[in-house]
């Protein structure tokens, strides 16, 4: 009874608090003054139609090193805590042979797979222009890697190649930023390349090359993440 | 005309994903939940898209896409998810009649 009675008065307050934010929105009818001069600094300096992108990968470019750096330490933490066959009393789980997926999910995901990994590869080369990024087409490239994990619980990704494209990724991102303080007006600036024409494909500069990077970088890094939740010893899964 | 037409279909799509939640709360077993789910959601995610592309002619092509993306991963996915619920027996209604899978199993045991 008492839990009811609870339970009533949760669900009142929650609605209080939410009837007073209902009625105490008010539409914006303008911008506020930052984000204004954002929406006109990014297409006139930066030359690139999806603002967002224009912000997270110049104005905001450090930034998006820093999660990025954020996202490996991650990957390492995960590599870390998760390997498995470290811990004694985890040696009859991991023994345990892995039922083979059934055909309809191989073909199913011999289908998909290719198409996600080209929607990943759109969605990282049109950062600058539409909705998208290279942080989105990396976890979905992320995803693809899952799917075929799930699908065969035996395949060995080469994590090896997989770090050394990360690192390689990631020291070409700031490599690019430092060619922004020598040729252009600052770390990570993007007029390091032709502005080009507005709306192009190739356009915008330095963002597009900084985009595939951060895509490769953020795909071989979730990818590690996964191969880190699966049972066995990093890099060498059923090598028994 | 178009606007009703692609209502009208969108409508109906919903009706759809309805019975596919009325059927999640009042099945029996997991097995007649996914069916329901599965079944009821993509004909309700097609109809609600084919309504899209009425409002929308442009998009044609892109929802398109996008149904068969989601024709193609919905049965597959909940094709898997079965299996699994089948192999880690988790048991079938009380009142289920056939149990195909345990005798296509019995038939390729007595064969070997």
């Amino acid at each position: 009874m008492t839990r009811r009675v609870f339970a009533v008065v949760a669900i009142v307050l929650f609605g209080f608090v939410f009837a007073t934010l209902a009625t105490s929105y008010t539409e914006q009818h303008s911008l506020r003054r930052l984000a204004e001069s954002y929406v006109q600094l990014v297409p006139q300096k930066l030359g690139a139609p999806n603002v967002i992108t224009g912000i997270l990968l110049t104005y905001r470019a450090f930034d998006t090193l820093g999660e990025v750096a954020v996202l490996f330490m991650v990957g390492a933490g995960v590599v870390l805590v998760l390997n498995v066959d470290r811990w004694p009393h985890a040696a009859a789980h991991s023994s345990e042979e892995p039922r083979p997926s059934s055909e309809i999910v191989q073909s199913g995901a011999q289908f998909l797979s290719p198409l996600i990994a080209i929607f990943a590869a759109y969605i990282i080369m049109n950062g600058h222009l539409s909705a998208g990024g290279g942080f989105q087409g990396g976890a979905v490239i992320a995803s693809c890697v899952l799917l075929v994990l799930l699908v065969y619980p035996h395949y060995q990704l080469n994590i090896e190649f997989l770090t050394i494209t990360e690192s390689v990724a990631g020291v070409l991102f700031v490599l690019t930023g430092i060619a922004g303080v020598i040729v252009a007006g600052g770390f990570l600036d993007n007029r390091i390349l032709p502005l080009g024409q507005f709306g192009a494909f190739f356009s915008a500069g330095g963002i597009p090359v900084l985009s595939i990077l951060l895509g490769i970088k953020v795909g071989c890094e979730l990818s590690v993440i996964l191969d880190g939740f699966r049972p066995g010893p990093v890099g060498q899964k059923d090598k028994v | 005309m178009m606007e009703v037409i692609g209502s009208i279909v969108v409508l109906l799509g919903a009706g759809f994903h309805f019975s596919a939640g009325l059927g999640m709360l009042r099945m029996p077993d997991a097995y007649t939940r996914m069916q329901a789910g599965t079944k009821a959601s993509t004909l309700g995610n097609t109809l609600v898209l084919a309504g899209l592309a009425f409002y929308h002619p442009g998009w044609g092509l892109k929802l398109l896409i996008i149904v068969y993306f989601v024709l193609i991963t919905n049965p597959i996915s909940s094709h898997a998810l079965a299996r699994a619920a089948y192999s880690i027996r988790i048991p079938l209604a009380g009142n289920t009649g056939i149990d195909a899978l345990r005798d296509e199993q019995q038939n390729l045991r007595s064969k070997t």
